[in-house]
């Protein structure tokens, strides 16, 4: 009986249509442990961002089933998949994704009002998730003032407002120089380590081994290699 | 709601542009606005000003302008009907007004009886200090231009009869260009050249104990040959001669909705525009978990947030400028609910002007969050 806390099972996708049709997926079945961190990579259109669209319930499999903290969330309405990433997963992203006219403070903030709306006290929680990742000094500054590292830990300290049990990470460090994408690696580690998040990790930069539980690699939509790491 | 506020603050120029669209808007509807609410004003003022409850005109009369000659046995006889407590009487006709300079000039000369009403401008000499003439000619402040008396009293002509200005009043300003000169009926008939017994309009006062429209019943049934009207319905029927027949009414009115559109095209824009810049944003609203209602709500904040400043600005401009109009255009009136009823189409052309950028952030994608 594998664990089905997170991860897919029989799914496909495929996009466009007829001679245009591509297979993202084929039939890949791959479950990821709670409490791990686990890499996805493999070439490009290897479907790697596909995978990680199915686990973030931003995407709906042609073929098999989704497993969300242990539920399949297939014929959930789009209403229920945005409660479901609401309260279960976050994201983090290549491009960071914050929003721009926010301060840093304001930004994780968000996450917090986004989780929930009634929760009091968030920009105290904003500023210490943010004091925790050494960015005390730089509460009121816009994306725009912040460096590359700095805003990738900010959007880090967004994900993790209103502690979500998955966190799943698309090329976290690929805009990053090598002291700051070793930092966003130890924090992403850390999330485990300490809290007991699930985090899953799609990226080509190879420093991420070290700080893995497992890699799985993925090849023409398919699983071609789960190695474990640690 | 941060989100929206920082959304538009942070693009200032858009935001400027957003405002100053909402603000034309809004001065051109509260302008529009108090061209029409003064135009109906205007149309009706002598009618309103008057203390009676029924109006007795020729059949056909579409507007106090255009009153005919009546019987003069019909106020008589309406003087008798059960429920009648008084009557009285008022004619108007376009008139030739002869300046002290021998300048000819087309005026609305009005007769009225004193009992017609206390607001009704006709020359009181009781307890006129300075001893005003009961046949007295009195003209609006608003004409003096166009009545060319520089000193009072002063002798004119009217219909080549003399006749005596003596007093200058304010609120009965020129309504279409053609001044009001105001004074007694005798005195007004006798420049008219109608029979002192004729009537024009024969205005009633029906006693407390009776019911107004059953009197306007009884007088219909005993004079079915000519109209009788309550006050409101007079006052209802010229205003609707003017702003509906004559199309005035109607040209004011578009050039309102015309307002209208304009701000909606112009917001719908910026709006439009703010919101495809951001729809990134939105996406990565949406895959954090943002509910739809939510999304919505930044966008329609963003478009009330501009409706809100455009409408205060707008206001502010629009005000001192219908000061500066009642110069050029002495029947412009802004009740002080035009100013606050404008607000709401405002905030409505908002809302509709946000629709298609609600729509856009409500459909993006979330799974674009991906794409680098």
């Amino acid at each position: 009986m594998p664990n089905h806390f997170l991860g897919v099972e029989g799914a496909s996708v495929s996009f466009g249509k007829r001679e245009a049709q591509v297979r993202a997926l084929r039939g890949v079945s791959q479950f990821f442990e709670r409490g791990t961190l686990s890499l996805v990579m493999g070439p490009s259109g290897s479907g790697k961002t596909t995978l990680l669209s199915l686990l973030g319930c931003l995407l709906s499999p042609d073929e098999g089933t989704v497993f969300i903290d242990g539920v399949a969330v297939n014929g959930l309405s789009e209403t229920e998949k945005t409660v479901v990433r609401q309260k279960k997963i976050s994201f983090v992203f290549q491009a960071f994704r914050l929003f721009h006219s926010l301060s840093a403070i304001d930004n994780v903030a968000l996450g917090f009002e986004l989780r929930d709306a009634a929760l009091p006290g968030r920009m105290e929680m904003a500023r210490d998730l943010l004091v925790r990742f050494g960015l005390g000094d730089k509460l009121s500054q816009e994306p725009n003032e912040l460096s590359p590292g700095e805003k990738q830990r900010v959007a880090i300290a967004r994900a993790l407002a209103g502690n979500p049990p998955i966190l799943l990470a698309d090329e976290p460090t690929a805009s990053l120089d090598a002291q700051a994408g070793r930092n966003i690696c130890q924090i992403l580690r850390n999330q485990v380590d300490d809290d007991g998040r699930t985090v899953v990790v799609v990226t080509h930069d190879p420093r991420w081994q070290e700080f893995a539980d497992h890699t799985i690699t993925l090849c023409d939509g398919q699983v071609e290699q789960v190695e474990k790491n640690l | 709601m941060k989100l929206a506020w920082q959304n538009i603050v942070h693009d200032r120029a858009r935001f400027s542009v957003t405002v100053l669209g909402v603000s034309f808007a809004v001065f051109l509807m509260v302008f529009q606005g108090s061209l029409l609410v003064g135009f109906l004003r205007a149309a009706s003022r002598l009618i309103d000003a008057s203390d009676s409850d029924l109006w007795i005109t020729a059949r056909g009369v579409q507007a106090f302008e255009f009153g005919t000659p009546i019987e003069g046995r019909v106020r008589e006889m309406a003087a008798g009907v059960p429920g009648v407590l008084e009557t009285s009487r008022v004619c108007m006709a376009f008139s030739v007004y002869r300046t002290p300079n021998g300048k000819q000039q087309v005026v609305a000369l009005v007769g009225a009886d004193r009992n017609v009403g206390e607001r009704f401008p006709v020359p009181d000499v009781s307890g006129s200090p300075e001893g005003m003439s009961p046949d007295a000619v009195l003209y609006d402040v608003s004409d003096r231009d166009l009545i060319q008396v520089t000193a009072m009293p002063a002798e004119v002509e009217v219909n080549r009869h003399r006749a005596r200005i003596e007093r200058v009043i304010n609120g009965y300003g020129a309504f279409l260009g053609v001044p009001f000169l105001f004074t007694s009926y005798r005195n007004a008939s006798r420049f008219m050249g109608v029979g002192p017994e004729e009537g024009m309009f024969v205005l009633l006062r029906v006693d407390k104990g009776y019911s107004t429209s059953d009197v306007q019943r009884s007088l219909r049934q005993r004079f079915p040959e000519v109209e009788v009207l309550t006050r409101d319905e007079f006052a209802r029927k010229s205003r609707s001669y003017w702003t509906i027949k004559t199309g005035a009414g109607g040209a004011i009115l578009t050039a309102a909705v015309l307002g209208f559109l304009i701000g909606l095209v112009v917001v719908s824009q910026t709006i439009y525009a703010n919101t495809m810049e951001n729809i990134e944003e939105y996406a990565t609203l949406k895959a954090l978990g943002a509910s739809q209602a939510f999304v919505a709500r930044i966008v329609l904040t963003q478009a009330l947030i501009c409706g809100a400043v455009g409408s205060i600005l707008g206001l502010l401009t629009v005000v001192p400028c219908i000061g500066y109009a009642k110069s050029l255009i002495p029947w412009i009136y802004t009740p002080w609910w035009l100013l606050l009823v404008m607000v709401v189409p405002s905030l409505a052309m908002c809302s509709l002007a946000s629709i298609a950028s609600v729509r856009s952030a409500l459909t993006v994608e979330p799974g674009r969050v991906f794409r680098a």
